[in-house]
C-alpha cells in the first residue's frame, strides 16, 4: 500500500553513459546543465544512471564550470 | 615538457580596447615561463552564472601549450597578479583536440574580426520599467495584482470559520 512517500518511484535516469566513451567535459555546459536541479545542486546518482567513475567526471567537470562561471554555484 | 589546457577569463574592457592585445597578455606570460603556445583562441563571450570581480561578462580564452612542470606554480602567481585575467583554469592534456588547430590559425589570419563584445551593464532601472500600455490598467490606480480577488465559495467558509 502506498504511503504517499515511500511508494513514490523515482523518475528514470537521465542519461546512461559508457566509461569508455570520452570524459566529459567541462566546456560543454549545455549537458552538464542537465544534471543539476534548478537549485543548481549536482543531482545524484540514483537520477543521473551515471557508474561512480563516470559520477565522479561529472562532478569534477561541472566543478571547473562553476570556477569559470560558466554554470553558478546557487540557482 | 608536458601539455596543458589553459582556459583563462578576460576582462572585457581589455578585449574591447583590443584583442590582440588581452590575447598577448597571457601568451607573453606562457612564454615568460618557457611555455611553447601551440594553440590559443577566442572560445566564447558570454554572460557568467555569477558575477566575477563585479563583471558580468566576459571573454574566454582558450589554449594549449606545452609547459615545463615546473613553472606552473610562477605562472599562476602571475596570473593573480594580472588585473586582465579574471579567472584562469590549467589542466593537464593528453592531446590537442582535432580542429583547435585551425581555429587558432584562423583567428591569426589577416581577415578574421573578433567580434566585440557587448556592453557590461544592463540598462539600470530595468525591472522598475513602466510596462506595456496594453498590460497596464488604463484608469486603476492599484496594480492588478493588488485587485480583490472574488471570494469563492470556500474562502467564505474558511471566513466563517
Amino acid at each position: 500500500m502506498a504511503d504517499g512517500f515511500r511508494g513514490r518511484s523515482l523518475p528514470p535516469p537521465i542519461a546512461s553513459r559508457n566509461c569508455d566513451d570520452p570524459p566529459i567535459d567541462y566546456k560543454d555546459v549545455t549537458y552538464l546543465s542537465k544534471f543539476l536541479t534548478p537549485q543548481a545542486q549536482i543531482l545524484s546518482r540514483k537520477r543521473t544512471g551515471f557508474c561512480a567513475q563516470c559520477q565522479r567526471q561529472l562532478k569534477q567537470a561541472i566543478k571547473r564550470a562553476r570556477h569559470l562561471g560558466l554554470l553558478p554555484f546557487v540557482g | 615538457m608536458n601539455l596543458y589546457e589553459g582556459m583563462f577569463l578576460l576582462d572585457n574592457h581589455a578585449v574591447r580596447a583590443d584583442w590582440g592585445r588581452a590575447k598577448g597578455a597571457v601568451t607573453e606570460t606562457l612564454a615568460k615561463h618557457g611555455a611553447e603556445v601551440v594553440s590559443a583562441r577566442r572560445w566564447d563571450e558570454r554572460k557568467l552564472a555569477y558575477p566575477i570581480g563585479g563583471k558580468k561578462r566576459a571573454t574566454y580564452l582558450l589554449t594549449y601549450y606545452q609547459a615545463p612542470f615546473d613553472s606552473v606554480a610562477a605562472l599562476r602567481r602571475d596570473l593573480e597578479l594580472d588585473e586582465r585575467v579574471l579567472r584562469y583554469l590549467i589542466l593537464n592534456a593528453d592531446s590537442v583536440p582535432e580542429g583547435e588547430l585551425e581555429k587558432s590559425q584562423a583567428e591569426l589570419e589577416a581577415g578574421f574580426a573578433v567580434p566585440p563584445p557587448p556592453a557590461d551593464e544592463e540598462p539600470a532601472g530595468r525591472a522598475h520599467e513602466e510596462p506595456p500600455a496594453e498590460v497596464a490598467p488604463a484608469e486603476d490606480e492599484e496594480p492588478a495584482a493588488a485587485q480583490p480577488v472574488p471570494a469563492t465559495a470556500g474562502d467564505e467558509a474558511r471566513e466563517e470559520d
